[in-house]
C-alpha cells in the first residue's frame, strides 16, 4: 500500500543560488542515497513521485518549502526525516514531516500566499529615503507594471499580488518583508516588488547586492494563514 | 577566504558554478599539509566536474594525510569579468583560498583548444605565465592528460608534465613536494624540479634544449640537467583491479555534462584504429572483473544517488565480460530506479541486443561511427567493420524499434578522394533503404555528422599533412551537396578548428610566443564556438612570425625529428611508421588483444600484459 508523506524542508545559504530543478535533483538524489522506498512512475522513463509547492527563483533561499512524496509503503515518519537528514546536501534540512492521505489535494493547488523576506544592504544615509520609498508603494490605490516573458509582455497591477511592504532597519541596512499572493492566472516574483520600488519609487538600493529568502507559503482565507503541513 | 559578493552571483549565467559546498567535496585545512594541489580544469564547470581523471587524481591525493587537493574551473567570461572588476582572485571551490596560495596547481590537458585558457587562469591567480618568471613564493605549475604527449607548444609556462597514467605517479609526486617542504625546500624551485626529473614519467621541459635546422625543423631536444633522461616514458598502471576508484565523487547541483555515474570497464583499446592517438596512449587493454564493477557501482549508488550508471571506456561493447557484467548491473539496481548505459557501441548485433537491454526508451537515437564512406578508406585508417557490419546492426536496430540513426565521419583522411567523400552519403542514404526493407515504409531519420581528421603524435597518422581549410571545407560542400533527402541531417565542424589543433597537437616550443599572443589578443574558450575567433589567431601568428602551416599541413619524414620525439608513450616509432606505410596500402592490422602481437612494444618495454578476462573464464 502505497503512502503519500508532506514535509517542510529549507533552501539555506549553502544552496541560495541553485536553480528550483536542480534543487529538486538533489532532493531526489538524497532520496535515492537514503534507501528510503521511492514510488516510481510507471512506463518508459520512471521517475520519482515527488511533487514541490511552488518554484524559488535562482538566488532566494527558503525557510520553508514544502514537497510530497509517495513511498511504495508506510514508514515510521521520525525514522523517515533521520534517514533522510542523514543523506541531504548542506542547506536543505527537513523541519517537519507528516503522513498525509492520498485524497490530500496537490499542493501546487493549494498554496495560495507566499511571505518573503529582503535583505537590503544601504548606507546610512540612504535610510530615511528607503523608508519614504516603501510607504509611497504602501500608500498607492495600483502600481501598474509591465511582466516580461517569454512569451510576450503584459501589464499588472503589482497592487493585485502585494498589498503592503513593511521595512524594518538592520545594522547594515534595511529589511523588507512582504506578502505575496498566488492566484490561478498568476503571481509576483519579490524580485520584480523590488525592481517596481527601485525604478517607480526611488528606492535607493542595488536590486543585484540584495538577498531574498522566502519565510514562508501558506494556505490563506480572508482571516488566517495555515501551513500546507497543517491542513 | 574570499566571499564573493551577491551582487556578483546574482549578476553571472549559473551562479551555482561558482558557490561550492557540493556533496562528497573533501574541505581540508590546506594550510596545515604539506602539499596542498589545486587541481584546475581549464574549461566551464559542468565540462570539468565531468571528467574522471581529475575524479581520480582528487582522491588519491585526498586520502593521504600530508596532501589537501580542491578543485578549480576557469570561470565563465561573465564571472571572469566580475573578478578582474572586483579584484577577485581564482580561487578554489574547496577553501576559496587563492589559488596562487597553493603548493601544487595542476592542470589536465584534454583539448588543444584549452591551452589559451590555462593562460587566462594562471593570470587571474595572479601566477607569472611563463615558467622562467616565477619565483620562490609561486605555486608550481603540473600538467598532465593526453596533450601531455606533446608537452612543448606549452614548455614555456608548465614547470613540469606527468606523462601517462597518474594513479601511482601522483603519490610519487605528492609525496615528493611534502618532503622537499618538510626538509625546507633544498635548492628552491630548480632543487625540486630536479628532484621531480627523477620521478619516472616526470618531465621537466627547462631540463631540455631544442635546436632547429636551417629549413625549421627540429635538429634535437637535448637533456641540460643531470637528472632529465634522454627520453621520458609514460606511467601506466599495471593492475586496475587494485587501483584506487573514486567511488565518492563530489556531486554536483548544476546538470554537469555527463551527469550520472560513470564506470570505468577497463582502459586502453588495442583495435587500433590508425588516427586515434587514445588507442596508442592507453594501450594496453587492462579490464576490471565483472564482481569488482558490481562493487564499485554500488558504492557510487549508494554515495551519489545518481539514476544512471554509464559504462565508460574507449569501447565499452570490447570489454570480453560486458553481457553479464550488464545484466548484474540491471538486475542489483532495478529497484531502486537506477538505469544502466553504453555510451560507446561498435556496429554490430551485439550491441544492439544489449543496447535493446539498458534502453527502455526507445526514443533516443543510436550512434554509429564508420568514420569513413568507404571500405578501402576504412582499410586504410583500420576502422575493422564493414559495410555489412553496418547494415546488420542498422537493420536490427530499427527492427528493436529505433528509427533514429546518427553516423560519425572524418574527413581530410591520408588517401582520401572524393570517391570517398560520395561514400559518406551513400552509406547515409543506405541506411534509410535499410528502413525502407526492414518496416516496409519511409520514416527513418539519419544524422550524419562529420569531423576533420587532425593527425595527432604517437599514431601512425602523425606524420600526415592535415588538407588546407580551403580543402576541408570544399569536401564539406560537395558533402553538403549530395544530400537532397530531409530525413538526412548534416553537421560538420569548423575547418578552422581542426586546423588550429592540428597546429597545436605537432607543434613545437616556438608555438608558445604565439599562445602568449593570442591570450593578450583575448582568446579563450577556444573550443567553444561562440568565442573561438579565427582572426585572432591569424593575427597572433602574424605577429610572431610563425607559419601555422608549416605545423598543421606539411607532410613530415620518416627521418625528421619530432617534438614529441623525447617523450614515448611506450609504443615504438618503427610500428607507428610501419602502420603508416601498411595504411597506404589498405593493409589492415588485426586487434592483438586475442594473440597475434605485432610488437607495437608496449607489453614488452612497459614490462605490463593484456588483462582480459574474458580469455581466462
Amino acid at each position: 500500500m502505497s503512502a503519500k508523506y508532506r514535509l517542510e524542508i529549507t533552501k539555506g545559504e549553502e544552496v541560495r543560488y541553485v536553480s528550483h530543478l536542480d534543487y529538486m535533483r538533489s532532493i531526489e538524489r538524497a532520496v535515492r542515497r537514503s534507501k528510503l522506498p521511492a514510488a516510481y512512475s510507471e512506463g518508459f522513463n520512471p521517475h520519482m513521485k515527488i511533487a514541490f509547492a511552488s518554484a524559488l527563483s535562482v538566488g532566494v533561499a527558503s525557510e520553508a518549502e514544502y514537497m510530497d512524496i509517495e513511498l511504495t509503503h508506510e514508514l515510521d515518519p521520525a525514522a523517515m526525516g533521520e534517514a533522510l537528514a542523514r543523506h541531504l546536501p548542506p542547506g536543505i534540512a527537513v523541519r517537519r514531516l507528516r503522513p498525509v492521505s492520498a485524497r490530500h489535494a496537490a499542493l501546487m493547488a493549494v498554496v495560495n500566499l507566499a511571505a518573503y523576506r529582503i535583505s537590503l544592504p544601504l548606507p546610512a544615509a540612504a535610510a530615511g529615503p528607503a523608508r519614504e520609498a516603501v510607504s509611497r508603494f504602501n500608500a498607492a490605490a495600483a502600481v501598474p507594471y509591465i511582466k516580461e516573458n517569454p512569451k510576450g509582455k503584459r501589464e499588472i497591477d503589482v497592487k493585485t499580488y502585494v498589498s503592503e511592504v513593511s521595512a524594518t532597519a538592520t545594522a547594515d541596512g534595511m529589511e523588507l518583508a512582504l506578502a505575496v499572493r498566488i492566484t490561478p492566472t498568476g503571481s509576483i516574483k519579490p524580485a520584480e516588488v523590488l525592481k517596481v520600488l527601485v525604478d517607480n519609487f526611488a528606492l535607493p538600493a542595488d536590486p543585484d547586492a540584495a538577498l531574498v529568502t522566502r519565510t514562508g507559503l501558506f494556505v490563506a482565507d480572508g482571516t488566517s494563514r495555515i501551513s500546507p503541513l497543517d491542513i | 577566504m574570499i566571499k564573493i559578493p551577491p551582487a556578483v552571483l546574482s549578476r553571472v549565467a549559473k551562479p551555482a558554478r561558482y558557490t561550492g559546498h557540493e556533496q562528497n567535496c573533501v574541505v581540508k585545512d590546506s594550510s596545515r599539509v604539506d602539499a596542498a594541489f589545486a587541481l584546475a580544469f581549464p574549461d566551464v564547470y559542468e565540462v570539468g566536474m565531468s571528467h574522471l581523471g581529475l575524479k581520480i587524481l582528487y582522491h588519491i591525493i585526498n586520502r593521504r594525510s600530508d596532501a589537501a587537493a580542491e578543485r578549480v574551473y576557469a570561470p565563465w567570461p561573465d564571472m571572469e569579468a566580475e573578478m578582474r572588476a572586483a579584484g577577485i582572485p581564482l580561487h578554489t571551490m574547496e577553501s576559496f583560498r587563492p589559488v596562487a596560495e597553493f603548493d601544487v596547481v595542476g592542470f589536465t590537458l584534454q583539448y588543444e583548444l584549452s591551452y589559451t585558457n590555462i593562460l587566462n587562469m594562471l593570470d587571474l591567480a595572479g601566477i607569472p605565465l611563463k615558467s622562467a618568471d616565477r619565483g620562490e613564493q609561486h605555486p608550481l605549475v603540473i600538467a598532465g592528460g593526453p596533450c601531455a604527449f606533446n608537452a612543448e607548444p606549452l614548455a614555456d609556462f608548465i614547470d613540469f608534465f606527468v606523462l601517462g597514467e597518474s594513479e601511482e605517479a601522483v603519490d610519487d609526486v605528492a609525496a615528493a613536494v611534502a618532503d622537499w617542504k618538510r626538509a625546507g625546500k633544498p635548492g628552491g624551485r630548480r632543487g625540486f624540479l630536479a628532484r621531480a626529473a627523477a620521478i619516472p614519467g616526470v618531465y621537466v621541459p627547462a631540463f631540455y634544449d631544442a635546436a632547429y635546422n636551417a629549413d625549421g625543423t627540429l635538429a634535437a631536444v637535448t637533456a641540460n640537467h643531470p637528472a632529465a633522461a634522454p627520453v621520458v616514458t609514460k606511467r601506466i598502471v599495471a593492475d586496475l583491479e587494485h587501483a584506487p576508484y573514486p567511488t565518492k565523487p563530489v556531486l554536483p547541483y548544476l546538470e554537469i555534462v555527463h551527469d550520472r555515474i560513470m564506470l570505468e570497464l577497463f582502459r586502453g583499446c588495442t583495435r587500433g584504429c590508425r588516427f586515434c592517438q587514445a588507442g596508442v596512449l592507453y594501450r594496453p587493454v587492462r579490464e576490471r572483473k565483472p564482481e569488482t564493477l558490481l562493487r564499485l557501482a554500488q558504492e557510487l549508488v549508494d554515495s551519489t544517488g545518481y539514476s544512471e550508471i554509464s559504462l565508460t571506456s574507449l569501447s565499452s561493447a570490447d570489454y570480453s565480460c560486458l553481457k553479464d557484467t550488464v545484466g548484474l548491473l540491471i538486475d542489483r539496481f532495478k529497484d531502486q530506479g537506477v538505469s544502466v548505459s553504453l555510451p560507446s557501441l561498435r556496429i554490430d548485433s551485439f550491441s544492439i541486443e544489449l543496447a535493446q537491454e539498458v534502453q527502455k526508451v526507445r526514443k533516443s537515437g543510436l550512434t554509429f561511427a564508420p568514420e569513413a564512406g568507404t571500405q578501402r578508406l576504412r582499410d586504410v585508417i583500420n576502422k575493422g567493420v564493414t559495410e555489412k557490419d553496418l547494415e546488420e546492426a542498422v537493420g536490427a536496430a530499427f527492427r528493436a524499434g529505433w528509427s533514429g540513426v546518427k553516423l560519425y565521419f572524418m574527413i581530410g583522411l591520408p588517401t582520401e578522394t572524393d570517391d570517398d567523400i560520395r561514400g559518406i552519403a551513400a552509406l547515409a542514404y543506405r541506411v534509410l533503404d535499410i528502413y525502407r526493407e526492414v518496416k516496409g515504409k519511409r520514416g527513418a531519420r539519419v544524422s550524419v555528422s562529420v569531423s576533420s581528421f587532425v593527425p595527432k603524435p604517437h599514431t601512425p597518422f602523425q606524420w600526415y599533412g592535415q588538407d588546407a581549410v580551403a580543402e576541408l571545407e570544399r569536401k564539406q560542400q560537395l558533402l553538403k551537396s549530395l544530400f537532397k533527402d530531409r530525413s538526412i541531417s548534416f553537421s560538420w565542424h569548423d575547418a578552422h578548428v581542426s586546423f588550429l589543433e592540428a597546429v597545436f597537437a605537432r607543434g613545437d616550443r616556438r608555438l608558445g610566443e604565439v599562445l602568449l599572443a593570442a591570450w593578450r589578443r583575448g582568446a579563450k574558450f577556444d573550443g567553444w564556438s561562440e568565442y573561438f575567433k579565427f582572426t585572432v589567431w591569424q593575427d597572433a601568428f602574424n605577429e610572431t612570425g610563425v607559419d601555422p602551416h608549416f605545423y598543421a599541413g606539411r607532410e613530415r619524414t620518416a627521418d625528421e625529428v619530432l617534438p614529441w620525439d623525447h617523450l614515448s608513450a611506450g609504443v615504438d616509432k618503427s610500428f607507428l611508421e610501419r602502420e603508416y606505410r601498411q595504411a597506404l596500402a589498405a593493409d589492415p592490422t588485426p586487434d592483438c588483444r586475442r594473440g597475434d602481437c605485432r610488437v607495437c612494444g608496449v607489453c614488452q618495454g612497459l614490462g605490463v600484459d593484456i588483462i582480459d578476462w574474458g580469455t581466462s573464464s
